[in-house]
């Protein structure tokens, strides 16, 4: 009797147990075509309200019941792959990026293969079919990429210093190494004092982030990631120009024209040395311009002009412009096979992210409504002034809501307009220098492939090139240690990954 | 291990009508005649099945290839797989190495600071004194990792520092101690004492406090100085307290602190920065190698819990009682 009991406690305990452990199975939601359910990131403090303005013309717009669980964006990547392995799974989740966990997971079959689908509907036929390909896993595409501008490289300057020192915008690196030297060692602040530098560079060190590192590389032809020599595709960094170009960073470093604690400094702080006249230039992306123009207009709204100036990517010592792009997206739309089971649903989803990149749907998701918070002038977006609250509500919620737009067709919304000619003039200014820099731009070869080691080890393996390179350029080690590091990278799986790499290439062509 | 004794005493005092069942009573009976105390025990049993047993069922993973989209028992068996990857890989020894050299810093140093730092608070006569100071030196232990790393930025910011000033100043010397990888070490132990003495001398002030007074009445008598009397019977008298101490610490020994390194590393310092701790969280949530990253965890809690054994049967043998 006693004993019998035992058995079912203790049965109910493990049985209590499982059942906590195991709520990962089964469970099929009913399919309700109406209905579209959505995991996305925000950035903002707050995710927007599910009953406010936006929410409300979206599923006007599209006809459809919209339901989107906004993930906070730190934490994005976590919550995916945990939410993939739970019962609760949306129909079109935002991936950010081909990280090794979303590899592993459209690679054991968890998302549609849209690659032959894709061309059925108007506005997800993409028009840039490169960039669509750099989305894809080797060649298979899993999603509708979110489209970014690919051309964004620039480097700002204090103009007001350049003025005063009497010198021109560099054009080439060797400019760069000049102007840098100068705002240094020439007081362009006059006070009297040597407490300028040329360049600031923040703790940013992973390869193939856009850092100003990388950056630099490519414009001394050191190509974007991946370069092709002698009909091999090999690492950016085992070509004698990314050497060339460390030597050259190095020099820099070494002559105090870059922040001494450029390993160290603080990302977020990158625009306070420029802005309190510490340090003279930043390369980054041109919309840093805005942020930076901004910050002086707040500081004095009567003197903020002619303050930043900007060029575009920069000439290397071979005459030769390689600007350097990005993969030109910014993750895709994926949908998972759990939620969407059948073509016919699939179809359905389809459609839906159709009409989320017509002309009506990307004007709400990047512009806002018409009327409420902005107007139409000269065929660009205008804020309504004054702001009222409603106006401020949709300003606050499509910042949000931009994170569900492709744009794989081109921007069908309205350009946004300046808030004074001055601002409209450099604006337009950055447009022209990006379109033209986009001709040379050398894009990354490798993109759309993705090797089997690289996924299972290749953030290690990047970290032995990426410490090495900040290592010599403070001085740790020298270009012999550097030469080592890139040997440890071949030995610890490097040469594997550019077997596959290259093998994966050779297949595409 | 007396307990237990006391206890079947004061049961049978209690119910001299059931006497206690024999000593290999069948457990059916042995059930029976303390159902009550089990059913006492019952939600602790049920807390620890549920939530400290139940997730360990998702260390099979380390076993596994996991992918998220498989689930735990979809993903299929690699064995050894993960472990062996681990042990071959090159960043093994540094990790190790690195994990090891912090832990026994900090329990070489920071530990017997908190002992030293007691019997100084327990020697102040003053009242309103070791009060205050007790309350000041329990402050720091309330400020997060990312306060304490903030101030260590700040106070060890190089070229405006106060602290960099003032140090390089006096030695004449240009020491970046935020990237130069010599003083990562240094400065960690530094941030934990910083941080966690004040906290640590709590049980160690009460357990001077059940020193008896009158031996140290005797040692004055005959004659004994300040430093005698700490050394003959203050320090005797919390043996006990310092070994169990120092198990519970040794087997925390490996937990080397995540925020407190994962703040302080930069590209500069990793080679001596990265722990295992960090490795995990680098390798299992950024790169999503949960398998691995699992793996790599549960190798770390096999070592600690080598050590609670080990530090256990010394203690034990050195005559003194351990902690189970």
């Amino acid at each position: 009797m006693i004993m019998r009991k035992l058995t079912l406690a203790a049965a109910v305990v493990t049985v209590t147990a499982l059942s906590l452990t195991a709520c990962g199975g089964g469970e099929t939601a009913a399919v309700d075509s109406s209905k579209i359910s959505i995991m996305a990131p925000f950035l903002e403090a707050q995710p927007p309200t599910p009953d406010g303005a936006v929410q409300k013309k979206l599923e006007e717009l599209t006809g459809k019941q919209v339901s989107i669980n906004w993930t906070p964006n730190a934490s994005y990547e976590d919550k995916m792959n945990i939410t993939l392995a739970s019962s609760e799974i949306p129909q079109v989740m935002v991936v950010q990026s081909k990280s090794p966990g979303f590899v592993k997971n459209a690679e054991a079959g968890a998302f549609w293969d849209l690659t032959d689908k894709l061309g059925d509907y108007p506005n997800l036929k993409t028009t840039y079919p490169d960039i669509q390909k750099n989305a894809s896993i080797n060649g298979k595409v899993y999603g509708v990429f979110r489209e970014r501008a690919p051309m964004r490289t620039a480097v700002m300057f204090r103009q007001d210093w350049l003025d005063k020192l009497g010198l021109e915008a560099p054009k080439t690196v060797e400019d760069l190494y000049n102007v840098a030297k100068a705002f240094t060692e020439r007081d362009p602040d006059g006070n009297g004092l040597n407490d300028t530098w040329g360049i600031t560079i923040p703790k940013w060190g992973a390869l193939g982030t856009n850092s100003p590192y990388d950056v630099i590389e490519e414009w001394f032809g050191a190509g974007n990631r991946w370069t092709e020599r002698d009909g091999k595709l090999v690492p950016s960094f085992e070509t004698d120009e990314f050497l060339q170009a460390d030597r050259f960073i190095k020099k820099m470093v070494d002559e105090k024209l870059i922040n001494p604690d450029f390993a160290t400094f603080d990302s977020t702080k990158w625009n306070e040395p420029f802005f309190n006249g510490k340090g003279g230039m930043i390369v980054d992306v041109d919309s840093r311009v805005s942020v930076l123009t901004n910050l002086f207009k707040q500081a004095d709204p009567a003197n903020f002009q002619n303050k930043v100036g900007f060029v575009g990517n920069l000439e290397g010592p071979d005459g030769t412009l390689h600007a350097h792009p990005s993969d030109g997206y910014s993750g895709f739309l994926a949908i998972p096979k759990s939620s969407v089971r059948t073509e016919a649903e699939l179809k359905n989803v389809l459609k839906f992210l159709d009409t989320m990149n017509n002309k009506d749907v990307a004007t709400l998701l990047n512009n806002g409504i018409e009327g409420v918070n902005f107007t139409v002038q000269d065929g660009k977006a205008a804020p309504v002034k004054p702001e009222t609250d409603a106006s401020k509500a949709v300003s606050t919620d499509i910042k949000s809501y931009a994170q569900l737009g492709t744009n794989v067709t081109g921007n069908q919304f309205y350009p946004a307009k300046q808030a004074s000619d001055y601002e409209q003039q450099v604006f337009d200014k950055r447009t022209d220098v990006m379109a033209a820099d986009l001709k040379s731009a050398v894009y990354n070869p490798a993109a759309p492939f993705v090797s089997a080691t690289y996924v299972a080890k290749g953030a290690q393996l990047d970290n032995i090139i990426a410490d090495a390179r900040i290592k010599y350029l403070a001085g740790q080690i020298d270009e012999q240690g550097l030469k080592d590091a890139i040997n440890l990278w071949k030995t610890s799986g490097g040469d594997k990954v550019q077997e596959e790499i290259n093998k994966l290439w050779q297949d595409s062509k | 291990m007396s307990a237990p004794v006391i206890d079947s005493k004061a049961a049978e005092r209690k119910q001299p009508a059931a006497p206690a069942p024999r000593a290999r009573a069948t457990f059916p009976v042995h059930f029976a005649h303390y159902k009550w105390l089990y059913l006492l025990l019952l939600p602790g049993v049920v807390y620890f099945a549920v939530f400290r047993y139940g997730p360990m069922y998702g260390v099979s993973i380390a076993f596994k290839d996991y992918v998220p989209f498989l689930g735990v028992n979809g993903s299929p068996w690699v064995g050894f797989q993960q472990f062996r990857d681990f042990f071959s890989d090159p960043d093994f020894g540094r990790l190790l190495g690195n994990t090891l050299i912090l832990a026994f810093l900090n329990l070489g140093i920071a530990f017997p600071l908190t002992i030293v730092l007691a019997l100084l608070l327990n020697e102040v006569r003053l009242s309103i004194l070791k009060r205050t100071v007790q309350t000041l030196v329990y402050i720091p232990h309330f400020l997060s990792w990312t306060i304490v790393a903030s101030l260590s930025f700040l106070l060890f910011a190089l070229d405006f520092g106060p602290l960099f000033l003032f140090i390089n100043s006096v030695l004449g010397t240009h020491i970046d101690f935020l990237s130069d990888p010599a003083w990562f070490r240094p400065l960690i132990v530094l941030q934990d004492i910083w941080k966690n003495t004040g906290w640590g001398t709590i049980i160690f002030l009460a357990a001077l406090s059940t020193v008896d007074q009158d031996q140290y009445e005797a040692a004055i008598i005959d004659g004994a100085g300040r430093f005698r009397r700490v050394w003959h019977i203050t320090l005797p008298g919390i043996r006990s307290t310092i070994i169990v101490m120092l198990i519970l610490a040794i087997g925390q020994m490996l937990n080397t602190g995540f925020e407190q390194i994962y703040l302080m590393t930069n590209a500069l310092n990793r080679s001596v920065a990265d722990v295992f701790d960090t490795y995990v969280y680098f390798v299992g949530i950024t790169q999503g190698a949960y398998s691995y990253s699992t793996a790599v965890g549960l190798f770390k809690s096999l070592v600690g819990l080598v050590l609670i054994f080990g530090t256990n049967a010394l203690a034990k043998r050195f005559n003194q009682s351990g902690l189970f």
